[in-house]
């Protein structure tokens, strides 16, 4: 059929096929083309990539299976599984093929495995743990290094003499150092599996790891010493190169990081000038960092050195420099490669160790070599550990000294390192091969094994996964620089000296060099970090908001649990208010107080000041965005918030109309409400935060951003900005209604609950601010399953009701609200206005702080502006006299911001 | 070290042992440092126990402290009187405080001084513009700065009276064990 049908596509093909003929099949050379094949088997052009991208395939898959059980992975590392995998595959391939295919070749492994781990340890290292830890490090890497290498070597040599090893293994002195070197030093692709999964205290993790990532130039420089003596045979070798030896360490060592600092310098100056095309900013990082690795492999100098200090020397500056898209581009790929490469080369490892071929087994050697390498580990870590604990402010315990001891892992580069053995030169190799492979499989899965419960057992220190909070920034600077002033002050020049001189090097100089003039702006390092701590938290809100969205409302979290009313756990409630109205599970699970009085100042700065990762929410989700530069998008919504908010005066007296639709949001916010109540009245008695003009605002947002969604839904695009806009508005009406009702000031009346929202409700902006939100999530679910939710929101409502006491009784510090409150608030009715023209409670007093001179608020009104959500916490009889004042403080501020 | 009796009667040197957390040769050692920073003032013979203060202008003019922003402050809260000058029990003082030996109570405590710039006893909002100010070197705008310290005050302040007392500053440093661990120096 397939011969039939050729005349057919004969004829346009002809040419083309004429061309791939010769190549294609080689295995028949003498056979002349027999017309046109419609089909071909084209394994050969494709082997070597097919081949790669299955292997990388069959990881990938092996990795997602073995993190189908929890329970598994949680007990073993990944490392284990994979070279089990390897076993097993191994023993396919050579059951198969009768032979073994597919080792893990050392071309391979340093030139495509080896750098994307090394880089994403380098880039990724914390860089200030790393120097104050340096000394040690440094000690460890070289001292330890050499001795392991040494005794391990001389004691094995001592073995053979003793006898203990088979003659059968014919090695001298010198072989013996050669294998000491490569199985002596700790390898960083096996520590960083295993101790990913351990989360031993930072210290001691980057202690062993940077070890592990620094003994590289000495383990090169032994092994290339080594085996240039055992090539030139012993007897050759002359006392200068002895010396030559010690050099070339020096060399290498030096020689590798100042490469890899030339490459960090390169690409952080590249990188300043790629404004225009943020495409390939990403490309970059890894093509100089890749460029540094060759460079020093090329020079034979340390090459894990070289990109280790162009990713740790080069991350400050790339950072600042290159937009956040290219950021998590880079971090991702980053850690996809290094995670790929991890994979390949356990599983390699695993696959290599089947050919039986290559190795030949001595007993003697393998036992001897595994003792030693542990009992000379664990005494050179004692031995430096006492030493450097005499100069270490903070001393490493006992413990620390036995994880280090346990955590010698040695991996791939030992392997590795001993397949280029020449068999020729060194006769023992196979021996040496075999001892290694044993070595590596016992420390990546005896040692990696136990390693954890050993942590656990030994109680050490784990690192604590808390987030980094601008406190430890401002601390940390603030010691630096008071230390550095003792330092001074007495006249040695320590650490800390030499630490503040490098800062303000790198700040007069190299950050003005390296660093674009936008970029330089905000690189104060404070600043930075609060920034950091809002990017994060806006991609948290926009992952999960997006996350929700994308599941178009049918699946919104909160459905089921809004049917289903009869739950009225405290936990579920707070579920369903936490994943229907704000999307957002994680504050609401977290401990509420500090943490949403956290949350809040991000995210209301985040309404106010970053546009980027609000923009990609808008990008996911709304049809009508429009790719626009970042500056002008900008620009362009500061014209449309001044527009806006010109807008909204007119605009607010249509929320009568729409009501109905804010109907949901007063109730989720309600239920929340007592909670968020119970909680700040839990604080001593202060005055409830989340009583005011916010609960309005909020609720009057909502209305018109459905609204508006209505009649217009190109204007989605200017919802953009509501946080601030409805902010400030709410604030001036209510304000005026304040000043009528100014004797109900005390008593925060209950009237005004229903609508209103929750401490977290006010104090995050995206449940206060329902700009976005409201219409993404209304518009959605209305469009669906309106009379459904129309139903749901009637329902829990009564639930609510239900559950209104509890949490009133969880604040018995509620002195400053009398009992009805709460008590008002449920047969309040749930379709009022939650626009109550009768507001009966007090207003935050805005600016008005008690003890402040008028000079002194008006240095704070900006932060108060962004704060406003927070006025609750401002003592509330102070309010009303100053009301109108505080207003307008507000309103100029607004202006004057936008 | 032949002078040192002549410098210190020997009960002095056995008192300054007690007082701070020096070996005796640490003390003598600190004693030239302090007396090099002023050789004109400072007399070699404190056997009197002469009042000698050594003013602030010397020692904020050290070139080395001359981009130190704190260089004022440290001065300030060792010195007796807050006004910078000090006087050789105040030097020991702020070295003992650095010292490895001294508790972490003690430690938090004189760090916290530092930050109380107005002295009333707790970090307010103030002291915080203060001290970031001092740190970004008046890089940040007066809206930033205040931003930055709000947040700061929320994330430790845990009785909300939105500011710090000792306890707030204390329990914060506590969390996080590295604060303080780093503060020391070396002699």
């Amino acid at each position: 059929m397939l011969r039939a049908a050729l005349p057919l596509f004969g004829l346009p093909l002809a040419g083309a096929a004429a061309t791939e003929e010769p190549t294609q099949e080689p295995g028949s050379p003498g056979e002349p083309p027999a017309g046109l094949a419609l089909f071909r088997w084209q394994w050969h052009e494709v082997e070597a990539p097919y081949l790669v991208a299955l292997w990388i395939l069959v990881a990938s898959l092996a990795k997602i299976v073995f993190h189908l059980s929890r329970k598994v992975t949680s007990l073993v590392p990944e490392s284990c599984l994979l070279i089990l995998l390897g076993l097993v595959l191994g023993g396919i391939v050579l059951a198969v093929a009768k032979k073994a295919e597919y080792q893990l070749e050392p071309g391979t492994f340093f030139l495509f495995l080896l750098p994307p781990i090394v880089l994403d340890s380098g880039y990724f290292m914390p860089s200030r743990l790393f120097f104050d830890n340096l000394g040690a490090i440094l000690t460890y890497a070289v001292v330890g290094t050499l001795w392991n290498a040494f005794t391990t070597g001389a004691a094995l040599w001592g073995l053979q003499q003793a006898g203990l090893v088979a003659p059968r293994v014919q090695a001298s002195l010198l072989d013996f150092l050669l294998f000491g070197s490569l199985i002596s030093a700790v390898d960083p692709v096996a520590v960083l599996a295993v101790f990913e999964e351990v989360h031993v205290n930072d210290t001691l993790f980057i202690i062993v790891f940077g070890e592990s990532l620094l003994n590289d130039a000495v383990t090169v420089v032994l092994y290339k010493v080594c085996n240039s003596f055992v090539e030139m045979g012993s007897a050759n070798v002359q006392a200068a190169d002895y010396l030559k030896g010690v050099a070339s360490l020096f060399l290498v060592s030096l020689g590798g990081a100042a490469v890899g600092l030339v490459f960090a310098f390169l690409l952080a100056l590249t990188t300043r000038f790629t404004k225009r095309v943020r495409i390939i900013e990403p490309l970059l990082v890894f093509l100089l960092a890749y460029a540094a690795y060759l460079t020093a492999e090329m020079a034979s100098l340390s090459a894990i050195l070289a990109v280790t200090m162009c990713g740790l020397g080069c991350k400050k500056y790339v950072e600042a420099n290159i937009s956040h898209k290219s950021r998590t581009a880079v971090k991702y790929t980053m850690k996809t490669l290094a995670s790929c490469a991890e994979t390949v080369i356990f599983m390699l490892l695993g696959i290599s160790a089947v050919d039986s071929s290559k190795w030949a087994w001595d007993s003697g050697l393998v036992l001897g070599t595994l003792f030693f390498i542990l009992f000379f580990r664990a005494l050179g870590v004692v031995l430096q550990t006492w030493v450097l604990n005499q100069f270490r402010l903070v001393p490493l315990d006992k413990i620390d000294q036995v994880v280090m001891s346990y955590g010698g892992l040695r991996g791939a580069v030992a392997f590795a390192l001993v397949i280029l053995l020449d068999r020729t030169k060194v006769p023992a190799k196979d021996y040496f091969v075999a001892t290694t492979i044993v070595v590596v499989f016992f420390t990546v899965i005896v040692q990696g094994l136990t390693i954890k419960p050993l942590v656990k057992w030994l109680k050490v220190k784990r690192s604590e996964h808390h987030k980094p909070t601008l406190n430890q920034e401002l601390h940390e600077h603030t010691f630096d620089h008071i230390l550095a002033a003792v330092e001074d002050v007495v006249g040695h020049h320590g650490y800390h000296y030499w630490r503040d001189r490098w800062e303000q090097f790198d700040k007069k100089y190299l950050s003005q060099l390296l660093m674009r003039r936008s970029a330089y702006r905000i690189r104060d390092q404070i600043w930075d970090v609060y920034y950091r701590l809002n990017i994060r938290d806006a991609i948290s809100f926009v992952d999960q908001g997006g996350h929700i969205l994308s599941s178009t409302g049918l699946t919104l979290p909160s459905m089921p649990s809004r049917n289903s009313v009869a739950e009225t756990s405290v936990t579920n409630l707070l579920r369903e208010s936490g994943s229907g109205a704000c999307l957002d599970l994680q504050v609401i699970d977290t401990v509420r107080s500090g943490r949403d009085r956290e949350d809040a100042v991000m995210h209301h700065l985040l309404c106010g000041g970053l546009y980027k990762p609000r923009r990609r929410y808008k990008a996911s989700c709304s049809r009508h965005f429009i790719s626009e530069d970042a500056q002008e998008r900008q620009d362009k919504e500061i014209f449309q918030q001044n527009m806006k908010r010109r807008l909204e005066s007119f605009k607010s007296t249509k929320h009568n109309i729409c009501l109905n639709k804010s109907k949901p949001r007063p109730r989720k916010t309600s239920r929340k409400k007592k909670d968020g109540l119970a909680n700040t009245e839990a604080t001593n008695g202060k005055p409830p935060r989340d009583l005011g003009f916010q609960d309005t605002a909020a609720v009057i947002l909502t209305v018109e951003s459905e609204s508006e969604e209505e009649s217009d839904s190109s204007e989605t695009e200017k919802e953009d900005d509501e946080g601030i806009i409805f902010v400030a508005r709410a604030t001036s009406e209510v304000l005026q209604e304040g000043k009528v009702s100014g004797s109900l000031e005390v008593c925060p009346s209950p009237r005004i609950i229903p609508p209103s929202p929750t401490c977290a409700e006010k104090e995050l902006p995206w449940k206060s601010g329902q700009g976005d939100l409201a219409v993404y999530v209304s518009s959605e679910t209305t469009k669906i399953v309106p009379v459904d939710m129309q139903a749901g929101w009637n329902q829990s409502i009564s639930s609510l009701e239900s559950l209104a006491s509890p949490p009133c009784t969880q604040a018995p510090t509620m002195t400053r609200l009398p009992p009805c409150p709460l008590a008002a608030e449920e047969p309040q009715p749930p379709f009022d206005l939650p626009y109550d023209p009768r507001p009966s409670f007090a207003f935050p007093p805005s600016l008005a702080k008690a003890g402040r001179s008028r000079s002194e608020s008006s240095a704070d009104i900006p932060q108060q502006q962004e704060l406003q959500p927070l006025m609750g916490h401002e003592d509330r009889t102070h309010l009303s006299p100053r009301a109108a004042n505080s207003h307008w403080c507000i309103q100029f501020n607004k202006g004057g911001r936008l | 070290m032949g002078n040192k009796q002549t410098v210190f009667a020997h009960e002095q040197l056995e008192a300054y042992q007690d007082c701070t957390f020096f070996t005796r040769k640490e003390i003598m050692r600190l004693f030239y440092r302090y007396q090099d920073l002023a050789p004109q003032l400072v007399p070699l013979d404190y056997t009197s126990c002469p009042d000698v203060k050594v003013p602030y202008e010397l020692i904020g003019s050290m070139p080395e402290l001359k981009d130190n922003p704190f260089r004022q402050r440290i001065a300030q809260v060792f010195s007796e009187d807050g006004d910078g000058h000090m006087t050789l029990d105040n030097f020991l003082d702020m070295f003992s405080v650095m010292s490895e030996m001294a508790p972490r109570d003690l430690k938090a405590y004189y760090a916290f001084k530092i930050y109380d710039f107005n002295n009333d006893g707790y970090i307010c909002a103030w002291d915080l513009e203060q001290t970031v100010t001092k740190l970004t070197r008046g890089e940040l705008s007066t809206e930033e700065v205040s931003l930055v310290c709000e947040k700061v005050l929320d994330e430790a302040d845990g009785d909300h009276d939105g500011r710090l007392s000792l306890e707030d500053f204390q329990n914060m440093i506590l969390r996080a064990p590295d604060f303080l661990s780093t503060f020391h120096i070396r002699i």
